[in-house]
């Protein structure tokens, strides 16, 4: 019983690793996503800049999943 | 490499000035410096903006003028400028090119005239049929709906009827169109509709022909849509317009593709010259307005610029030959004026495999000169950085096949040709980690070969061919099982990528003369290799003490070093350049998402087929081709994109410096724009 509930604890502290920093990436990417469409529409050659804007707050999703990916190995490690 | 330029300046005798410019722009090599800006803050003004031919002016609405009228003839005609032969366009580039502007320009209006002549009879025709082809396409439908009405009409002596068409959204106005006319013709009207389409209802107002001219004037005060034919068909009875209308949409086709032929013909005559001639309008017009960027004094003319040191000789000699010492060129030494060197333009000459990774430099300025060229950092490391995200030898032969056939297909385009290259250079480092992870189309092959095996509760175990479980190093290296250490080796390859960034800082700073930059960059360098000897004391058991605290000493000393050189922006800067390390963990965060995916297609596809009925194999198929198409569309754009995020933020970052201008020589495009 009491390793149940700590592989649940395990499994929702990934979960929340991951899903907040996703939560994060999508609200910073909205806005930034937002601003370069107007940007790109009023000069096209940013195009490629827009890109690399889009992709910085990706690092949070990212980051958020290599935790999550730890805190589960914690779990096949017992 | 960054390419070594000469700063010249040019002085001639002011009576041959437009000559002397016509041979700088046959030689194509010189950057032109705006002199206007300089002659503006002198002081004594004996020096002034050059100017032009009085006539210039003229010349040049004459020439903008031209370049329209060839510009819409090139549109009416659509000649397929791609397969056109270079060297025949050059060819009537000089036969339309001329020193004397007048003759230039009355070269090339010969030459509208007779494709003028040639095809305005040709275009006016098709013109007009297009236009009598769409009106008649709308009249069509609204016929074919009143059309049975009106033929019941007609057999009625005494009665008239009228066509309209009215907005679905207004059908309303129908019944108060019925009240109306009613009240007009002493109730002796009828009206019909019937839907067209989805925006129109056609209606037909029956009534007695006696109130005629009445109802006439009563619908054009309601600004009613009456359906007006052609004025050839508007006094015949509409069953026979009807046939008319459907005979002429039948004809106009027809007639319109031997229009399209005779133009076609035109096209093949014309395309050359049409090409050289906007080419040679171009270059007339960019050469008229480079003489306002020139300066000169009562006697002299000067002309000040750039070029790479190799072409000074051949310019020089170019000069000599038509002038003799006419005309001059002096090569300035910008090292005397730090400024100057500040505002050179940069032009990169690279080896050609190099030289397809410049298209790093569509998202980015040029480096500064004077500085170093990173071109080579990105060409190393960001195909690899690609080939180990994706890493899969199945994917990385479809990536470098694609790559490859984007790559010759698209030669003449440098964009498709410069990231058909990459691709397939990154496929290829795809392929060979591929083999490292032992990975084809995720985990089939491992399976296949046995080094993957499933146990009866479902788990999957690896057998390594090299090492065991507990072993650092083991082959296959597993992405899912050996994912701590795969993290550990994109924190070292990060450390390398940010270090090669942070040397390449020191030598801009010791280049420039700059030892406060060299200091600041070499400082967060240390802090760098410090932190990781301390970190590497945690993850590896073996790692001395000692080395831990060299790399502690490292980090604190590179600290106040850094400091030193950019003082407290550079000590904060060296704090957060540590932390961009840990952006290096994308390497593998991204990889991994690959290889589930990769799995998931494969674990699918296998549940579909394992009943071994013909449609759960056909089903499978599907699924594994889908999601592993999928997967590599996915595999081609997002590592790309963070393969570039990873240099242009983490890596280029902490040492570029941005370029003011582009080398762009005012040369002839030669028969090509």
């Amino acid at each position: 019983m009491e390793s149940a509930v700590k592989v649940g604890l395990i499994a929702i502290s990934a979960a929340l690793a991951i899903g907040l920093s996703a939560i994060a990436t999508a609200l910073a990417q909205s806005r930034i996503g937002a601003a370069m469409a107007g940007a790109v529409a009023e000069r096209p050659e940013l195009v490629g800049s827009a890109i690399i804007m889009v992709a910085i707050p990706e690092t949070m999703v990212i980051l958020g999943f290599v935790v999550a990916f730890l805190i589960t190995a914690l779990k096949s490690a017992e | 490499m960054i390419e070594r330029m000469a700063k010249v300046e040019i002085l001639g005798l002011k009576d041959i000035a437009l000559e002397a410019v016509d041979v700088i722009h046959d030689q194509g090599t010189l950057h032109i410096e705006d002199l206007s800006e300089k002659i503006g803050a002198m002081e004594g003004k004996r020096v002034s903006r050059m100017e032009m031919d009085p006539r210039a002016s003229e010349h040049e609405a004459t020439l903008n003028n031209l370049r329209s009228k060839v510009g819409d003839m090139i549109r009416e005609l659509q000649p397929e400028v791609e397969t056109l032969n270079q060297a025949e366009v050059a060819v009537e580039y000089k036969a339309l090119w001329s020193d004397n502007v007048d003759t230039m320009i009355a070269r090339i209006q010969r030459m509208l005239s007779d494709v003028e002549k040639d095809t305005r009879e040709t275009v006016e025709r098709k013109n007009d049929l297009m236009v009598e082809m769409s009106r008649l396409e709308k009249y069509a439908p609204i016929m074919a709906k009143v059309q049975p009405l009106a033929e019941r009409v007609s057999r009625m002596q005494d009665m008239a009827s009228i066509a309209l068409i009215i907005e679905r959204k207004y059908k309303a106005i129908l019944n108060y169109l019925n009240e109306e006319i009613s009240k007009i013709t002493g109730g002796e009207c009828e009206v019909v509709a019937s839907d067209v389409d989805e925006e129109s209802t056609a209606a037909l107002v029956v009534f007695n022909r006696h109130y005629l001219k009445q109802v006439h004037e009563f619908l054009a005060v309601q600004d009613v849509n009456q359906v007006r034919l052609p004025s050839d068909l508007a006094r015949k009875p509409i069953d026979e317009a009807m046939a008319e209308v459907r005979a002429r949409i039948a004809q106009i086709p027809a007639e319109l593709d031997g229009l399209e032929g005779k133009l076609s013909e035109v096209t093949e005559r014309y395309s050359v010259k049409l090409i050289a001639a906007r080419n040679a309008i171009h270059d007339r017009l960019e050469a008229m307005d480079a003489v306002p960027k020139f300066a000169q004094t009562d006697q002299v003319f000067i002309i000040a610029g750039w070029m790479p040191e190799e072409s000074v000789e051949p310019m020089e000699k170019a000069l000599g030959d038509k002038f003799g010492n006419k005309v001059i060129l002096t090569v300035v030494d910008v090292h005397e004026h730090a400024e100057e060197e500040e505002e050179t333009p940069v032009a990169l000459r690279n080896h050609p495999f190099v030289r397809y990774f410049e298209i790093i430099y569509m998202l980015s300025k040029y480096p500064r000169y004077g500085t170093v060229d990173p071109t080579v950092i990105f060409a190393v490391f960001f195909p690899m950085f690609f080939g180990f995200m994706v890493g899969d030898m199945g994917y990385g032969l479809i990536i470098m096949v694609l790559g490859w056939i984007v790559h010759k297909k698209w030669s003449q385009k440098p964009l498709a040709n410069m990231a058909g290259y990459i691709m397939t250079v990154g496929g290829a480092w795809t392929i060979f980690f591929g083999a490292l992870y032992l990975e084809f189309f995720g985990d089939w092959l491992a399976r296949w070969l046995g080094v993957i095996t499933v146990s009866a509760n479902g788990e999957a175990h690896v057998d390594y061919i090299l090492g065991t479980e507990n072993s650092i190093f083991k082959y296959p290296i597993d992405r899912l099982e050996g994912f701590t250490f795969m993290l550990a080796v994109c924190l070292i390859i990060g450390l390398i990528h940010m270090g090669a960034g942070l040397i390449f800082g020191v030598i801009n700073g010791v280049k420039e003369n700059n030892r406060k930059h060299s200091m600041e960059k070499g400082g967060l360098l240390m802090v760098l290799i410090g932190a990781m000897m301390v970190i590497a004391k945690f993850g590896l058991g073996w790692w001395p003490v000692w080395a831990a605290a060299l790399g502690g000493l490292m980090a604190v000393g590179g600290l106040v070093i850094a400091a030193i050189g950019g003082g407290m922006g550079g000590a904060v800067e060296a704090v957060v350049g540590a932390g961009n390390l840990f952006s290096y963990a994308r390497l593998i965060a991204i990889g991994l998402a690959s290889v589930i995916m990769a799995n998931v297609a494969n674990d699918l596809a296998r549940e579909m087929g394992k009943g071994g009925k013909w449609w759960g194999i056909i089903v499978g198929a599907i699924v594994f081709i889908l999601l592993h198409g999928l997967n590599i569309v996915i595999g081609v754009f997002s590592p790309s994109i963070h393969g570039l995020r990873l240099h242009l933020v983490e890596s280029f970052g902490k040492f570029f410096e941005p370029a003011k201008y582009r080398y762009e020589p005012f040369k002839k495009t030669g028969g090509e724009e």
